[in-house]
């Protein structure tokens, strides 16, 4: 292909891989402790109990698969959007190493109980200067791409990465900042209550611009890519954008509610909480009114079932977030297994779809192949959506029950549960469904990682482009 | 909706011009994101009342600072909340005893000298604000933390049993280190206490520190409630 000389999609191959290592080590850890929550013996101490894995999970879903996807859609999207090639392909080879040895060391320290209790900010202080170093190597080359484009107007989805990459590292390093007692061990720099209020400001904001805005570039990006029609509507990306980047910052102390946080700052969050509605479901509109354009190849063609059920989901949870941070939804559903549900909807549905649709749309493009099999590519779509939907109701079900069961109280006034583990017997049946589901997810991503392996090893036979545009015959370009 | 219309004309009429310019568009975005975290972030600072210490509140003793660093590693605030919010159900639940009067929930003066907070986000097991008034036997933790399931049957914790070996006896000559590094951050530890550190530790396992930190958890505050009473 002509692109390989003017763009560098060796960096993009790069990432792509780390993102299918990183998940597939994210998700086996996710559902072995799914299993330990209903079978303590699964637990190996002292290296792989659950209050060590879990962070290893997060961290790995997070930051290893997650993050893997938006370098590798970053960079290949800013070299066709700027319409030059990336800035430095020797700063990005360092960004790509420091990377994922950083990954490999947090793989290798969470378990060992390196750990400053940060939720999503566990690493310890070595590793977060590493981060920040190859972060701002990742940046410089990002904007130095931008400023030496040849394509004035940005679009859309560049907006959507420039504004992750910007807040990234203003929130990571303020978050983080703490005295270092030891190589291994460091104290936060705040105490109790403000120490709470800049972690779920960090922590709410994770979601927002590592788990959100850059898939929301992607998806601006790919969607219309794929199904090559334009974006339905300029103007409503204008207005989502903004209000969307400008309003999630504020949402933070929703995690905080009925804690001793002040007042006002629980109900600042609880109020951009629900403001938020409006923009998240701007963004869902646009996108499925895009799909809309190509809604008779949906049946057919399995990229755009994976964007179809990846928009839904994030319709769904962020219809789900501002109902959980209205304070007495929250009175119920704080602390309990539904909060694991939402967070499962966002990440498995929303990011994980959407990652699996860029990955099936990038694979043969960069590699300059066609897609080995797309019945596999369809049956990682049916048996992920399966997995996401059990997960999900098995947790909403569990969440809501537990939080009843604290709450309740007999005729006297007096707990009518007050032992614990009779509230964790009640859940278990329900937690086991979760680890069930958690096998199904990860076995679409195990036929999905068969699929891109047939598909690497025909590298170079030619790409072919299947035309999605309605009326027009497939293969047509 | 025509006026919505024109708003949006208005407002595009900028971005337009912004999307043409890489370093407006940066800087901008940059000032939106910023708004809110500037708004969050810096007034409960100046507000001291959002966190006025509670006059019995004292810091952690050595012994309980390395057991907090065993709680920290073990990553129990995974499952284990440290946070009592205002309803009856969990007042009833986490002061059987009335140990803190009427108002048994968890005020901001409780958490001055915790370097991080772990209040938690998930209540697996139960919250462990008020564990000392709850659960009072040391010999009982024990034998929880080897065993969950010899104190409460169906319990789905991990078993600590190598809190207590040999292998897990505490160093003493890191523990200074700690708390200077606390002081630094405004834990008010005095010289002679930071040296007694070490001597306190001797001889003692990481699980004997653990439980020494949950006993420490709500203790200060229950004795104030009492004190008034």
């Amino acid at each position: 292909m002509m692109n390989s000389q003017k763009y560098n999609d060796r960096i993009v191959k790069g990432f792509l891989i780390s993102a299918l290592v990183w998940g597939v080590a994210s998700m086996l850890i996710g559902t072995w402790i799914a299993f330990q929550m209903v079978f303590p013996e699964l637990n190996f101490g002292p290296y792989f109990t659950f209050g060590r894995l879990r962070p290893l999970h997060t961290n790995a879903a997070i930051f290893g698969f997650a993050l893997s996807i938006i370098f590798a859609t970053a960079y290949h999207t800013v070299q066709r959007l700027c319409r030059v090639r990336i800035w430095s392909d020797r700063l990005a080879n360092i960004h790509f190493v420091l990377y994922n040895l950083t990954i490999v060391l947090a793989a290798i320290t969470l378990p060992l109980g390196m750990n400053q209790s940060k939720e999503y900010a566990e690493l310890e202080w070595p590793l977060d200067l590493l981060i920040v170093v190859w972060f701002v190597i990742f940046l410089v080359n990002y904007f130095g791409t931008i400023f030496t484009r040849e394509e004035k107007q940005l679009y859309a989805a560049i907006w959507f990465y420039i504004a992750s990459f910007v807040t990234i590292p203003i929130l990571f390093i303020v978050n983080n900042l703490a005295v270092p007692v030891g190589l291994t061990k460091s104290y936060s720099l705040f105490a109790g209550v403000y120490d709470a209020n800049i972690q779920w400001w960090y922590g709410h904001n994770a979601v927002a611009f590592v788990l959100t805005t850059p898939f929301l570039g992607l998806m601006y990006y790919y969607l219309p890519k794929h199904i090559k029609q334009p974006i339905y509507s300029h103007r409503l990306s204008i207005i989502h954008f903004w209000s969307l980047i400008f309003i999630y910052i504020w949402a933070g102390p929703h995690h905080l509610l009925y804690s001793p946080l002040p007042d006002w700052l629980q109900t600042t969050g609880m109020v951009f909480s629900i403001m938020l509605w409006m923009p998240s479901w701007g963004g869902m509109l646009n996108g499925f009114l895009t799909l809309t354009q190509a809604k008779e190849k949906i049946k057919t063609d399995a990229t755009l079932k994976m964007l179809l059920v990846g928009i839904t989901f994030y319709g769904m949870s962020t219809f789900e977030g501002p109902l959980l941070s209205i304070r007495s939804v929250s009175a119920l559903g704080h602390n309990t297994d539904w909060i694991i549900g939402h967070v499962h909807g966002g990440t498995l549905g929303w990011v994980g779809m959407m990652s699996f649709a860029v990955i099936y749309y990038l694979v043969p493009r960069v590699w300059n192949t066609n897609l080995y099999s797309e019945r596999l590519a369809n049956f990682h779509f049916w048996v992920a959506t399966l997995g996401i939907l059990l997960y999900i109701v098995s947790m909403w079900v569990s969440g809501v029950t537990e939080g009843s069961m604290w709450r309740a109280v007999d005729e006297t006034g007096a707990l009518k549960y007050p032992n614990w583990v009779q509230i964790t017997e009640v859940l278990k049946p329900f937690r086991l469904f979760r680890g069930i589901a958690g096998i199904l997810y990860v076995t679409g991503l195990f036929v999905m990682i068969y699929n891109v392996i047939k598909t690497i090893a025909t590298a170079g036979s030619g790409w072919k482009e299947i035309d999605l545009r309605v009326g027009l015959k497939e293969g047509k370009a | 909706m025509n006026w919505f219309d024109k708003l949006l004309d208005w407002f595009s009429g900028y971005t337009d011009k912004w999307e043409t310019n890489g370093v407006k568009f940066t800087i901008y975005t940059t000032i939106a994101v910023l708004c809110g975290g500037i708004f969050e972030l810096i007034p409960p600072f100046f507000l001291s009342k959002t966190a006025e210490p509670i006059a019995n509140v004292k810091p952690y003793t050595a012994l309980e600072i390395a057991g907090r660093d065993v709680y920290q590693r073990e990553g129990c605030n995974n499952c284990h909340t440290q946070v009592i919010r205002p309803f009856k159900w969990e007042v009833d639940r986490f002061d059987p005893q009335k140990s803190f009067g009427r108002d048994g929930y968890s005020k901001a003066g409780e958490f001055v000298y915790d370097h991080p907070f772990l209040w938690g986000s998930k209540r697996t097991g139960p919250d462990l604000a008020h564990e000392s008034q709850i659960q009072a036997s040391a010999e009982w933790h024990k034998t929880h933390l080897i065993n969950p399931r010899d104190t409460a049957q169906g319990s789905v914790m991990p078993a600590y049993p190598w809190l207590f070996e040999e292998s897990a006896k505490l160093d003493p000559s890191k523990i200074a280190a700690h708390m200077r590094g606390l002081r630094s951050v405004g834990v008010p530890y005095t010289d002679a206490e930071i040296e007694a550190g070490a001597a306190e530790l001797a001889g003692k396992t990481e699980g004997d520190a653990l439980i020494a930190y949950l006993l420490k958890l709500g203790r200060d505050s229950a004795e104030l409630a009492k004190s008034l009473k």
